[in-house]
């Protein structure tokens, strides 16, 4: 049985994390941590464990890991102390909003012998997988080019809050799809172009983001990471992309397993997602590299690789030039 | 009566030549190809004469308009040749491969007084016009980020021109041209320009990501492919009250599919978006107008100029890796 700590539920994909760890068979919650305590019992009551007020506190408690989703700029604090306290840690993404608190944390977890991962549930999802060993089989042979969207709504609270996310729509939607990109095709992103802007919603942050993107094997691609999705929308957004090869195309939308609702107490209609549910398979996955001590498969080097690519089109986007990564 | 003569018997040659036998008093008299077979078969249900040689139709043909449906590097010389000629002038798209040809034509249209228009047909495109009309009524607020797609295979032409980039200037400059156009008549003027793509390289498919910003702040990306199988366009324009999508693959009220006797394989089902009027009829409908009733295209010169500009900044794009102010 794998213990498990939850620092913080800042960010709600928690929620959804902590679900699945209550549906596995070899992990138990042991622990809980919010910034927020009014919720103190209703997370208890659902999710169980022990609530604390003080994750220092949670830390000295029996656990063989942790999970951290607080917000982005609370990560490299919640992860070194983690690590520092000797226990394996799943962070959710993006890593960090600097380049030198995601190397931080890379080297404490280094340093503390423990795991570090990244939460980048995208790779679980089975069409994405298809799509990978479509490539590497070469069904369309050489990628020439790819066009990607990852939307999404506003999501409003901490997320607008440039001191706490670190940035807008381009920090919280690049990083998936660029993670999914670097381990298709095992290539790094060299170069980064964006147009990127607040032009949506009335936010400190930006809320439009257009990146262009150069891959060290020659492959360019487009990543819409815009909240353009508005209230009246289906759905939450999407992860799709348009892989064209020289023989071939592959088209992928992600969340495209669902069937249309229309209900009147909701007025809009609804696209109701039934495909598998991309969260078990990454937090499964992480759970029993720690039940068998075996690597896993998302590092914090792919989330620093990832972080790059987002701060680099922030400096696109100010300067309107290119900017080179390595 | 105006008597038109038609340069081209191509695809869009027999098309426009299909188009002026739907209207009233217009008769086309002429047809030029060099391809005389495929010239007296688009004439010969007209009762239209056949040239081998443009010029020859130019000069001998009795005409009021010619209709230049030749490969793009023959736009000039012969749009030129007509308004010299006292010629009202239609020119398929794209106006010309360089600014300063397309300069050169448009003031020779104007120095001989002759109506110009060039086909950036999406503006009679039946859901192109009904996007615009609800972006005008601010259906989707204050337009923020925009994305356009245009997906084919490979065209072919005469002498495989479209596959040459200094005869069709691929993707950027015969086929999201118009889309070019289209953003452009919604937003208005360009700032700036950055595109990736293939063109300029050996890679044997035609693919382009461009991203556009307007003067008005809107972020719009626009591909353009021909290296998918069929045909199919898509839109979708967010703003800050709103979505509006429109995808042709799903636009199509009617689907055929033949199953023959005796073939293994599955007949390819063919969907259709049939309207009254077609888009092109709509196109040169207007011109004949312009022409009989001495107005001014709703299409100006100016209009087709700035969309190659457009085009153009896109390939410099794509040459230098730096982004192209307008």
């Amino acid at each position: 049985m794998v213990k498990v700590g939850m620092i913080s539920f800042a960010h709600m994909h928690a929620y959804s994390y902590a679900s699945c760890l209550k549906e596995l068979p070899n992990a138990e919650i042991v622990a809980i941590y919010n910034e927020d305590t009014s919720i103190a019992d209703d997370l208890v009551k659902r999710f169980g464990g022990k609530f604390f007020d003080d994750y220092h506190k949670l830390l000295e408690e029996d656990l063989d890991a942790v999970i951290v989703c607080s917000a982005n700029a609370d990560h490299k604090e919640h992860v070194v102390a983690a690590a520092e306290a000797g226990k394996h840690v799943l962070c959710e993404k993006p890593i960090a909003t600097t380049i030198e608190d995601a190397e931080a944390m890379i080297e404490a977890c280094r340093k503390a012998g423990v795991k570090f991962g990244i939460a980048f549930p995208c790779r679980y999802i089975p069409a994405v997988r298809r799509a990978k060993e479509a490539i590497e089989r070469g069904e369309i042979g050489r990628i020439v080019g790819i066009k990607g969207t990852n939307h999404g709504t506003m999501p409003g609270g901490w997320f607008v809050v440039k001191e706490k996310s670190g940035g807008g729509a381009v920090m919280d939607h690049t990083v998936h799809v660029v993670d999914l990109w670097r381990w298709f095709m095992k290539s790094e992103v060299v170069e980064v172009y964006a147009e990127a802007d607040t032009l949506i919603h009335d936010i400190e942050v930006d809320d439009v983001g257009m990146l262009t993107l150069l891959f060290d094997n020659g492959v360019f691609a487009t990543l819409d990471t815009s909240w353009s999705r508005p209230k009246a929308f289906p759905t939450w957004g999407d992860v799709t992309m348009e892989i064209v090869g020289e023989e071939g195309v592959i088209s992928l939308d992600a969340f495209a397993q669902d069937f249309d609702l229309y209900n009147n107490k909701v007025m809009k209609a609804q696209w109701i997602y039934w495909g598998d549910n991309m969260d078990m398979g990454l937090i499964s996955d992480f759970i029993d590299s720690v039940e068998k001590d075996r690597p896993f498969m998302i590092t914090g080097e792919d989330g620093l690789r990832a972080l790059e690519v987002v701060l680099a089109a922030y400096k696109s986007a100010e300067t309107h030039q290119p900017v080179r990564l390595r | 009566m105006l008597k038109v003569g038609i340069l081209g018997a191509g695809t869009m040659g027999s098309m426009h030549a299909n188009c002026y036998a739907q209207l009233p008093d217009v008769e086309v008299v002429a047809i030029a190809d060099k391809r005389t077979d495929l010239a007296r078969k688009v004439a010969e249900p007209l009762g239209a004469r056949v040239y081998e040689e443009a010029d020859e139709l130019i000069e001998k043909a009795d005409v009021d308009i010619v209709d230049v449906c030749l490969p793009t590097p023959m736009h000039k010389e012969f749009v030129v040749k007509a308004a010299r000629a006292g010629k009202h002038v239609f020119c398929e798209k794209p106006l010309a491969l360089t600014i300063e040809d397309g300069e050169e034509m448009i003031n020779e249209c104007e120095k001989a007084g002759v109506k110009f228009m060039v086909g950036h047909v999406l503006r009679y495109f039946h859901e192109y016009v009904a996007i615009k009309k609800q972006i005008d009524a601010g259906a989707i607020g204050k337009p923020a980020v925009v994305r356009a797609s245009r997906c084919a295979s490979q065209p072919l032409g005469w002498q495989d021109w479209y596959r040459k980039r200094e005869m069709s200037g691929g993707v950027c400059l015969d086929l999201i041209i118009h889309d070019f156009d289209f953003l452009r008549w919604c937003f208005g003027d360009v700032e700036r320009v950055y595109a990736k793509g293939t063109t300029f390289t050996d890679i044997p498919v035609e693919y382009a990501l461009v991203t556009l910003r307007f003067k008005n702040g809107v972020i719009a990306h626009v591909e353009g492919s021909w290296a998918h199988s069929g045909f199919f366009t898509t839109f979708e324009a967010a703003g800050t009250d709103g979505l509006l999508y429109f995808d042709s693959r799903t636009a199509s009220p009617i689907r055929i599919f033949v199953r023959r006797k005796g073939e293994e394989k599955a007949a390819v089902e063919v969907p259709e978006s049939p309207v009254n009027e077609s888009p092109y009829l709509r196109e040169i409908r207007h011109f004949v107008e312009c022409v009989a009733q001495d107005k001014e295209p709703e299409i100006t010169g100016r209009d087709a100029l700035e969309a190659i500009r457009i085009a153009i900044a896109a390939l410099d794009s794509m040459k230098t890796g730096k982004p192209v102010t307008l």
